[in-house]
């Protein structure tokens, strides 16, 4: 009975990691009052695609406390993309928490051909240079191609999962990956079974000390002649972090004064 | 005289060896003789085997039904004990002997107790109540002594790695390396039986040699003993098999303290110094199962089994699950105290 309480409750277990793995995502509340995210003035997405970034762009919001801004400029007055990611912080006063709060931006500069992301307060410590670095190595080859909404999906998304990461530690690390996990165990019980059912026919517990005559057996006799050294050596590489095309460019602080992690590049 | 038997000389019963006592008893006076001190019936005889086709029991007269590897067995029309004299003397006579130290019923204990622990066996196979047949059999083994002169050459290297600047640098000594090696093996066991599966016999191993008696027939009575096969020159091949991955753990053992070590010489000499003919006991078990025979043998004094039990494919499943689901739920937690997030 015992065993099969034991059971049970592993069973239990399972139940609630698996569910937890199939929930799907986006199961959370779509709320009536939603916010308006998405600031397509370059309009590079039609009217269906819009309302669809705009709910999820809510619906991720909520998750982790800090609005997804997505800015699309044609730049008729050519600034830098830096500066109007900056003015728009400044004017719009974005954040899930408060006006200048918490926010991730990206915007996309058509007429330069420039992206740049940038994180403010929680975003800011919770996507970092690096992370954003990342995000943008990730997103770039989709604007390049012109598949924008996948692109700004992929943005919400991947910022999204990096936040759930304590900041310093590696968001990419193989032992976060939930796949890798499930396989990993997967492994290990095949090993473990496997073993115990190759040890059931009985196993061999003789080794080679179990005949030998140790007063008589041994090395008898040995050389270990010395006949050379040979030396190589390697020039060690640099790891360089620019990546896409040309970017670069980290945080900075608004004219507002509202700090920020940033990442820049074109596409 | 092919075939001996035992009569107890106070009341003229059969008598058989006592595991216990480790004396050839009366089961119905109780008498006890000490064999070793006792003289063999077996004496100096000429008969050679083979010869004889029919055994007749000296008790009944009945014709003793035997298989040609059989050496002693039980008559089955009046349950005497019988030894089969000319299959046990000549080129035949076997030279050392493990008696059996443990009865018929402490062996099923044991045996039963081992079916419980099995952690894949289905419940209905670990109640352990379909054991068709005990038998205690006396399977015949060589003892090998074999004498090895071992001769290695080869390359080793040393690897340093060390940063200087800008530049990695690696460093390699490489040496030649000889070895010479003296390494002897006493009492290699190796199966001589024909019916036995050699690999359930290998996984019985270690045998206490400590208990090693020479022989003697009254050690047969009550059991089931057989013949060798197969001679101590058709079996050396095995022999030199078994030994084989020792001499080569043996030769990595005295190469220690290198990266890496190739071999580019190796020179094995064995010699054959000695050959026991002994016989080892082991308890067989017949168990009846689902319609199926699975055979167990058990290593007469240490009591260890061997042979394939059922697995149970609901334990199978239940155990891999459990694996599954601790070592997901370990990795989860691995990956949340790092600052990765529970899933």
């Amino acid at each position: 009975m015992r065993r099969q309480g034991a059971l049970l409750g592993l069973g239990v277990i399972l139940f609630f990691l698996l569910g937890h793995l199939l929930l799907p995502i986006s199961f959370a509340s779509a709320d009536a009052g939603e916010k308006k995210l998405i600031f397509d003035k370059a309009k590079l997405l039609t009217e269906e695609e819009y309302a669809e970034l705009n709910t999820m762009a809510n619906e991720y919001a909520a998750k982790r406390d800090t609005d997804f801004i997505i800015l699309t400029t044609n730049n008729d007055l050519n600034l830098d993309v830096v500066l109007i990611t900056e003015k728009f912080y400044d004017t719009q006063a974005p954040g899930y928490d408060k006006p200048h709060g918490n926010t991730a931006i990206l915007t996309l500069d058509m007429k330069n051909r420039e992206v740049y992301l940038a994180g403010f307060y929680k975003a800011e410590k919770y996507l970092d240079d690096e992370r954003l670095d990342r995000i943008r190595s990730k997103i770039t080859a989709e604007f390049s191609e012109g598949n924008y909404r996948l692109g700004f999906e992929k943005f919400i998304k991947t910022s999204y999962k990096y936040m759930g990461f304590e900041p310093g530690v590696d968001p990419d690390n193989i032992l976060f990956n939930v796949g890798f996990q499930v396989i990993a165990a997967l492994v290990m019980g095949g090993l473990v079974v496997g073993i115990m059912a190759a040890r059931t026919g009985g196993r061999v517990t003789v080794n080679r000390h179990t005949y030998e005559n140790a007063r008589t057996s041994g090395v008898v006799d040995r050389e270990d002649r010395f006949i050379r050294t040979s030396v190589t050596k390697q020039k060690i590489e640099k790891s360089s972090s620019s990546s896409g095309g040309g970017g670069g460019g980290g945080g900075g602080t608004t004219s507002g004064g509202h700090s920020h992690s940033g990442s820049r590049g074109s596409f | 005289m092919n075939v001996i038997d035992y009569k107890c000389p106070s009341c003229g019963s059969g008598m058989v060896f006592d595991s216990d006592t480790g004396t050839l008893t009366c089961r119905s006076c109780g008498r006890q003789d000490n064999i070793e001190q006792t003289s063999d019936p077996l004496g100096q005889r000429t008969a050679s085997a083979n010869e004889v086709h029919e055994y007749h029991c000296t008790s009944c007269g009945a014709v003793i039904v035997a298989e040609a590897e059989t050496a002693a067995t039980t008559c089955s029309f009046c349950g005497s004990a019988v030894v089969l004299g000319d299959r046990l003397s000549g080129k035949l006579a076997p030279g050392l002997v493990i008696p059996f130290s443990i009865s018929k019923e402490k062996a099923t204990q044991a045996f039963k107790k081992w079916c419980r622990n099995g952690l894949l066996t289905p419940n209905k196979f670990m109640e352990a109540n379909r054991i068709k047949g005990v038998t205690g059999v006396y399977v015949p083994f060589w003892l090998y002594e074999l004498h090895n002169k071992v001769d290695v050459q080869g390359h080793a290297t040393k690897v340093r790695t060390y940063t200087r600047g800008d530049y990695r640098y690696t460093e390699t000594d490489h040496y030649d390396i000889y070895r010479r090696l003296q390494l002897d093996y006493v009492g290699v066991p190796v199966d001589a039986s024909e019916r036995l599966n050699d690999q359930l016999m290998d996984r019985l191993e270690p045998f206490p040699y400590n208990q090693l008696k020479s022989f003697k027939t009254p050690y047969l009575a009550g059991y089931v003993a057989e013949k060798y096969s197969y001679t101590d020159e058709e079996l050396l091949p095995r022999a030199k098999n078994k030994i084989r991955d020792y001499i080569e753990e043996s030769i990595s053992a005295s190469v220690k303290g290198y990266t890496s070590t190739h071999l580019t010489n190796k020179q094995i000499d064995t010699r054959v110094k000695n050959t026991d003919y002994c016989l080892i006991p082991v308890w067989l078990f017949q168990y009846n199962f689902n319609r199926k025979i699975y055979t167990f043998a058990m290593n007469g004094p240490t009591c260890k089994v061997v042979g394939k039990p059922p697995l149970s494919k609901v334990k199978i499943s239940a155990w891999f699950a459990g694996v599954f689901g601790v070592t997901l739920l370990a990795l989860e937690l691995i990956s949340w105290s790092m600052g990765g997030g529970f899933l």
